[in-house]
């Protein structure tokens, strides 16, 4: 558990709404300084399937707080490759963490997606079950 | 034409497992036995990382893949941890390896214990950690012998 001993900056885990439920996760990331989130804390959440971590996890903002931020939908879904089609086994918690943190990091201006209002209307309640498109590299 | 994939009854790396003893060349259909009765639930192949089905609904271009596939993990070497390698965890499971495990070695030198490494190169052909194709990696070792 390198993650709860050591956890990179920015990253803690909520070890009281986890002990009740293994497979979901909730986990506080915290925007890093120097960027357009500097100072905010967002919580995101992890639902691990029985094939993990042969299949990725759901991961999603949750809360009151969902950042404001071109890939992330305000019903706190996030497009992101690595949480679908770039996805390895290898990766971990962590890594997914500091992906997302480091997706916030590179936002030079907080707007949401363009197609958001028609996104939330009309997607699935989980993430894994849209096809994303993914533009660019992170 | 009919499944090319026999119905195995475990999970589907059970077919690499049984590789030696269970080659089916058409002629002998005495090790096959009766064909298995229908199920449902049976084991699931993956034509593609994000999709699951069993080998009744696969199409006979994503069976050949399949095959082909299972042959390939099948060239990739196996080894047992004697604790004299570099490498100390299966970032799969995230399970330190332990003298006596089963791993298989990629062509880009990641080692992964054998089971968690074939279940995900049934999904996808690439090594986890370093994201390289590994049949680009399988052609290029014999390239260059």
């Amino acid at each position: 558990m390198a993650l709860l001993k050591d956890p990179p900056s920015g990253v803690e885990i909520d070890m009281n709404k986890i002990s009740s439920n293994l497979s979901e996760w909730i986990v506080d990331v915290t925007g890093a300084a120097g960027t357009n989130y500097e100072g905010e804390t967002f919580q995101l959440q992890f639902k691990f399937g029985p094939r993990y971590p042969f299949d990725s996890p759901q991961v999603l903002f949750i809360g009151s707080n969902i950042p404001v931020h071109p890939h992330v939908y305000s019903n706190g879904h996030i497009c992101l490759s690595i949480l679908t089609d770039d996805w390895s086994p290898a990766l971990s918690v962590q890594s997914v963490c500091l992906s997302i943190v480091s997706m916030l990091s590179s936002c030079k201006e907080k707007k949401r997606p363009p197609d958001n209002a028609f996104y939330v209307k009309t997607c699935s309640k989980n993430p894994k079950k849209t096809r994303w498109w993914y533009h660019g590299k992170f | 034409m009919g499944n090319c994939l026999k119905q195995p009854n475990a999970d589907d790396i059970s077919l690499l497992r049984g590789a030696e003893n269970n080659q089916t060349d058409g002629t002998d259909s005495s090790l096959l036995g009766p064909p298995p009765p229908y199920q449902v639930s049976g084991p699931m192949y993956h034509p593609t990382p994000n999709i699951s089905r069993p080998v009744a609904q696969l199409t006979e271009e994503e069976q050949v893949k399949i095959a082909k596939r299972i042959g390939l993990i099948n060239q990739l070497p196996t080894g047992v941890f004697d604790g004299t390698r570099k490498a100390k965890e299966c970032v799969i499971c995230m399970g330190e390896f332990m003298v006596g495990d089963t791993v298989r070695y990629l062509p880009c030198m990641h080692t992964y214990h054998r089971e968690c490494i074939d279940d995900w190169l049934m999904r996808a052909f690439t090594c986890p950690s370093c994201m390289e194709p590994v049949d680009a990696a399988l052609l290029s070792t014999y390239n260059s012998l």
